[in-house]
């Protein structure tokens, strides 16, 4: 059964491209989060194995949902898809739980080696 | 003291357009940028609202408040056909219409450019720059750049660097205009051992 995977970003634009990529590489992707507040309501629902975070969203940041979803399951694999690639940013969202931060633009490559990476 | 200044401003300016341009490039896989020296200027507020050439032109904007260590904001404006050009040569949609996924597209677009831009700076200076979520907007020029120098609240000066570029034999112009806030400004400036620039 293939890994399932909830992306999060608030652009609809980047979520489709991120999809594209997931899917094409046999992951499931069984949720598209718009902010950090509906992708820690969608964590709880549907228990993905692996998450893309964006960090700067409306309503929660994704460093705020990192902390949230951790809450929930220490467990949790979540990958960061973030143009915001600076270094106390990256520091805070790796201490916060994250398992890896990607800065956007990013290779396809990079995310698919990062999912098969935590995803495994 | 002021050449100095402007010339801190176009290196600024070299250096964040040039990582924004290289993350436009890497984006549209394979699609070569030429990008134009950038021009920097810095404005008295009476002379920053009339900076946008074609006032009545419409165009798209992305734009992005500035927090952390450097305050400030940032726009991006580019001409509504080169957006199409854009959206087009990142999605395949040719239809030229600014539907929902062409300006989420942009926006990203836009979110990425300025924030590369802004990662750029915050490596040279280890300073924090955190962008916000951005806006967008399509209006006229003249519209969208007096509700930017509203929200930066420009009293006196106004730091702007404006950028063209040309991608696959099309013209796309675009302008990525940098408002930092004077006090942190001169932060950057002292960082970089430039003095009061």
């Amino acid at each position: 059964m293939s890994k399932t995977v909830l992306i999060t970003d608030d652009t609809a634009f980047m979520r489709m491209t991120l999809r594209n990529v997931i899917e094409k590489n046999g992951y499931s992707v069984v949720g598209e989060a718009g902010d950090g507040e509906e992708a820690v309501a969608l964590y709880k629902e549907l228990q993905p194995d692996l998450v893309t975070m964006d960090i700067t969203m409306p309503k929660m940041d994704g460093i705020t949902a990192i902390k949230e979803i951790m809450k929930i399951d220490s467990d949790a694999k979540i990958i960061v898809c973030s143009a915001m690639g600076q270094k106390p940013m990256v520091i805070e969202a790796l201490s916060a739980g994250a398992k890896d931060f990607l800065v956007k633009p990013f290779d396809a490559e990079r995310v698919v080696e990062s999912l098969r990476k935590f995803g495994s | 003291m002021q050449e100095a200044k402007l010339d801190f401003l176009k290196e600024l300016a070299n250096i964040g357009t040039g990582h924004a341009t290289t993350a436009l490039s890497q984006m549209l896989s394979g699609k070569l940028f030429q990008l134009v020296v950038p021009e920097a200027r810095l404005l008295h507020f009476e002379e920053a609202a009339r900076f946008v050439e074609s006032l009545e032109q419409v165009v798209v904007g992305i734009f992005i408040v500035v927090s952390g260590d450097v305050k400030g904001h940032m726009a991006f404006l580019l001409p509504v056909d080169s957006a199409m050009v854009l959206v087009r040569l990142l999605t395949g949609d040719d239809s030229g219409e600014v539907n929902d996924m062409a300006l989420s597209a942009l926006q990203e677009i836009g979110n990425i450019m300025i924030t590369s831009y802004l990662n750029a700076l915050s490596k040279m200076t280890d300073l924090l720059m955190a962008p916000s979520v951005p806006g967008v907007a399509v209006d006229m020029a003249g519209a969208i750049w007096q509700s930017v120098l509203a929200g930066a609240q420009v009293i006196n000066e106004v730091t702007l660097i404006r950028t063209e570029f040309y991608a696959d034999g099309e013209s796309i112009e675009g302008n990525i205009i940098f408002l930092p806030d004077e006090d942190d400004f001169k932060k950057i400036a002292v960082l970089l051992g430039l003095g009061e620039g």
